[in-house]
Order: C-alpha cells, then structure tokens, then sequence
C-alpha cells in the first residue's frame, strides 16, 4: 500500500461532498459540484496511474480532464435555456 | 528524502482538494461554491504532479502528469465563467450590462 494509493483512497472521500450537493440544491449548484467531481475523478486517476506504476494511465486521467471540461460547457449551455 | 518530499507533496495536494471540496458543500450559494474550484485546480494538481516528478522525474509520466495540470489550470476558469454565466441568464433572463439595456432600442 504505497503512499500513492493511499492518496487516491483519501481523494474518494472529496466525492462524498460533491454527492451531497448534487443531490440538494439548485441545478446550477448541481452543475458546480459536477464539475468539482470531474476534478477530482481526474487527479485519482493520475495518482492510481502512478501507485500502479502504469505510464499509459495517464491517458485515462488526460482525456477525462478535457471531457468534464467540454461536459461542463454542455451543461452549463443547455441550463442557460432551461429554467 | 524523496519519499519524504513526495509524501509531503501529496498530503498538501490532497488536503486542498478536501478542503476545496468541503468548501463546495459548506456554501449556500452557486457562485459561492463556484470558487471553491480555484484552488482545486490550481494548488492541488501542482502539487500532485511536483510529487510525480520528484518520483519519475521528467519521464512519460512526469511530463504526461505536467500536461494534466497544466489542462486543469488552463481550462477551469472557462468552465467557470461559463457556469457563473448561465447562472446569471437563469436569475435575470439575460446577460447584458445595465448600459447594454439602456442603449437598447
């Protein structure tokens, strides 16, 4: 158990809080907390891809930071329109 | 003494995550929340990725874990904007300025 994978274990704790948002509160503070997962999905990634000592890993985490980027601009377009 | 600035590195990267993240739930409302992604993407993956590169140094990995915080630094305040801004169109119909409404016919 390196030091590597107990970081990405402590990084899935973030997305307890994140959960509880997206479950309460207003679209737009759903979109947010969305957007603070995409985040942290992203660094998990990264740090497993190291604990696993696996350098095409980081692919994973590379292609999931700009999808929740672009998912993000989706959403954030279509909730301009949906009130 | 590497494993020891590693470990330090990715407790500081970890510990802002947490915290942005508790940030995101503590505050009422959007725009409040929405700031709490600042330090998220900047604080936290720098420091993850300095730890990858004292580890691998400046291998695939290590430019590979520069790429994804560089990507997270860059793209985050657009996500931001963008957000912030359909917010602003949801609560006042649109996104003008008071000058813009005025000077409209």
């Amino acid at each position: 158990m390196t030091v590597w994978l107990i970081a990405a274990a402590a990084l899935l704790l973030g997305l307890v809080p994140c959960g509880v948002v997206c479950f309460r509160g207003e679209p737009i503070e759903r979109l947010v907390a969305l957007e603070m997962a995409g985040i942290i999905d992203t660094l998990i990634l990264l740090v497993l891809a190291q604990g696993f000592k696996q350098p095409a890993f980081y692919d994973l985490a590379l292609v999931l930071a700009l999808l929740s980027f672009a998912g993000g601009l989706v959403f954030a377009r279509f909730l301009e329109r949906w009130v | 003494m590497r494993t020891i600035a590693v470990a330090v590195l990715l407790m500081l990267g970890v510990g802002v995550e947490l915290l942005a993240c508790l940030g995101v739930m503590v505050m009422t409302s959007a725009y409040d929340r929405l700031h709490f992604t600042a330090p998220a993407t900047t604080i936290g993956p720098l420091a993850i990725a300095a730890a990858v590169i004292i580890e691998e140094s400046l291998s695939t990995a290590g430019v590979k874990a520069i790429l994804i915080a560089g990507l997270l630094l860059v793209v985050n305040p657009v996500l931001t904007h963008a957000t912030a801004r359909a917010g602003g169109i949801r609560t006042h119909g649109d996104f003008m300025t008071l000058e813009d409404k005025e000077a409209r016919p």
